[in-house]
């Protein structure tokens, strides 16, 4: 199988320190002829579901966002609001003083004070409940469900049959001539989830590649080993019915990774992996 | 040249005076004071002109010279999108949030972000603060009460240069990085967009539907 990249795979730009995809220049004319390159092209797909709540801050940050607040507070104006409660209050005051001295100002202007909003507001606040931070499934520890972990990545690990062995991977389809790899990957998605996915890949180029060889008993002149490059997508809708083909499946987060994946295919998997 | 000649003759005239008042030093002591100051205000050349460190202060002759602001409308820039499909023309990072605070502070992180990754950051501008107000209708009546007042800031930086490898990245940074009620928004420069920016002139308009 002639090893040569999708026509829109392109060269990486320099200088990244955030995720360092690999380096690789696409010659689609060369290919041709080139000689054929005995390796096995897979795309693998990693799907990631955002974080939905921010993560709790530390002590630094939170003692700074206090800080930033004070300050903000202090340089402000006041607001219309603010204004029409100080000038209610200092009437009160006056007519408090003074025992109804101007009567133009009782003629129900104020029917309502700032005041009273403000505790109406209050109120309303109280009995707004916020739904929690921590879900059942994070108690019970599910790992197949969305709903664990709201505050960080959680990305789609599927048990595949390679050579003879069931190995927890992402989900990775092998390369057919004539398609994108990014084609490759969004197929090996739909296969194990079904079509209506709505996972938004951002661009055309691989994140991360994976190359391993086929161990000596199978390996033949053709059939060096394999490569796997993998391409990020994120997850749209949160609610869909799981129609899982395969049963395997898990969701986890970066840290979880070790659990499963092996340690070579994860040290490939962790370099493109930006967890905040 | 110019310059060196007037500092012979000043150096010559000095010398001149020097010896001068070295002669009527030894005349007449009292006058002498009156004619040593005498002399410098009535020279037609300053003695200080003469030092080699003169105008040792001057720098504006080297600066580039400045071309006069025009106070005009801003013509829009558009460079060539996509023409080498490798590039992004001008994209617009748009922040939305009814708290002011927040999103003028996660502006300003894109747009050093930005800076940090060497991105070419075009302009950073704010839009035009938009009013809602909530009307609140209770049950059991008819009439609309005014619930709140909600504001809503609008923060754009505008990007250029940006290429397609790098450009998830940066999304996927931007985007793990949003605060708590922070809308994000990434699309292409467009008129429409330059056009949202200015004030409508309703006059103007008017006159123009008279004429045409």
């Amino acid at each position: 199988m002639a090893g040569h990249c999708g026509t829109r795979v392109m060269a990486a730009p320099l200088g990244q320190r955030v995720a360092g995809p690999a380096r690789w220049v696409c010659s689609a004319a060369a290919a041709a002829a080139a000689a054929r390159r005995p390796w096995r092209l897979f795309g693998a797909m990693c799907l990631l579901r955002l974080p939905r709540i921010t993560q709790p801050l530390e002590k630094e940050e939170e003692e700074m966002m206090a800080l930033m607040g004070q300050i903000e507070l202090e340089k402000s104006h006041y607001s219309d609001h603010e204004i029409r409660k100080l000038e209610e209050e200092e009437r009160l005051k006056r007519r408090k003083e003074s025992l109804y001295d101007d009567d133009d100002e009782v003629t129900g202007r104020t029917v309502i004070m700032a005041q009273d909003l403000e505790d109406k507001w209050e109120q309303k606040f109280l009995r707004f409940k916020p739904a929690p931070r921590i879900t059942d499934a994070d108690k019970k520890n599910i790992r197949t469900s969305l709903n664990r972990k709201l505050d960080s990545n959680l990305m789609l690990l599927v048990k595949q049959k390679i050579g003879n062995q069931e190995l927890w991977l992402l989900p990775q389809a092998e390369w057919q001539p004539g398609e994108t790899l990014r084609s490759t990957a969004e197929r090996a998605m739909a296969t194990f989830l079904g079509d209506h996915i709505q996972a938004k890949i951002l661009g055309n180029a691989p994140y991360g590649i994976y190359k391993y060889k086929f161990p000596r008993a199978i390996r033949t002149e053709d059939n060096v080993g394999a490569k796997v490059f993998f391409f990020k997508a994120f997850l749209q809708s949160t609610d869909f019915t799981q129609t899982e083909l395969k049963a395997d499946y898990l969701w986890v987060t970066k840290n979880e990774l070790g659990d499963y994946l092996k340690p070579e295919y994860l040290k490939k998997v962790d370099r493109f992996l930006l967890d905040l | 040249m110019m310059a060196a000649v007037p500092k012979v003759l000043c150096w010559e005239k000095g010398a001149m005076l020097r010896q001068l008042f070295a002669l009527s030093r030894v005349s007449t002591p009292t006058e002498n004071h009156l004619c040593a100051a005498g002399a410098a205000l009535l020279s037609c050349h300053r003695s200080y002109r003469s030092r080699p460190t003169h105008g040792i202060g001057r720098y504006k002759y080297l600066l580039p010279a400045e071309t006069p602001k025009k106070k005009k409308d801003r013509v829009q820039m558009k460079e060539i999108n996509p023409g080498t499909e490798f590039e992004y023309g001008d994209v617009n990072i748009q922040m939305t949030s009814y708290d002011m605070c927040l999103v003028e502070h996660f502006a300003q992180y894109v747009h050093r972000l930005c800076n940090r990754l060497s991105i070419k950051v075009k302009e950073s501008y704010a839009m035009p603060t938009k009013t809602n107000e909530v009307l609140f209708l209770e049950e059991k009546g008819s009439k609309m009460q005014l619930d709140a007042i909600l504001t809503t800031h609008q923060r754009v930086v505008q990007i250029s240069g940006l290429s397609s490898t790098f450009a998830p990245i940066l999304l996927e940074v931007i985007q793990s990085n949003q605060p708590e009620g922070v809308h994000l928004l990434i699309k292409q420069h467009t008129e429409a967009d330059f056009k949202n920016r200015l004030k409508a002139r309703p006059e103007l308009e008017e006159l123009l539907a008279q004429m045409g």
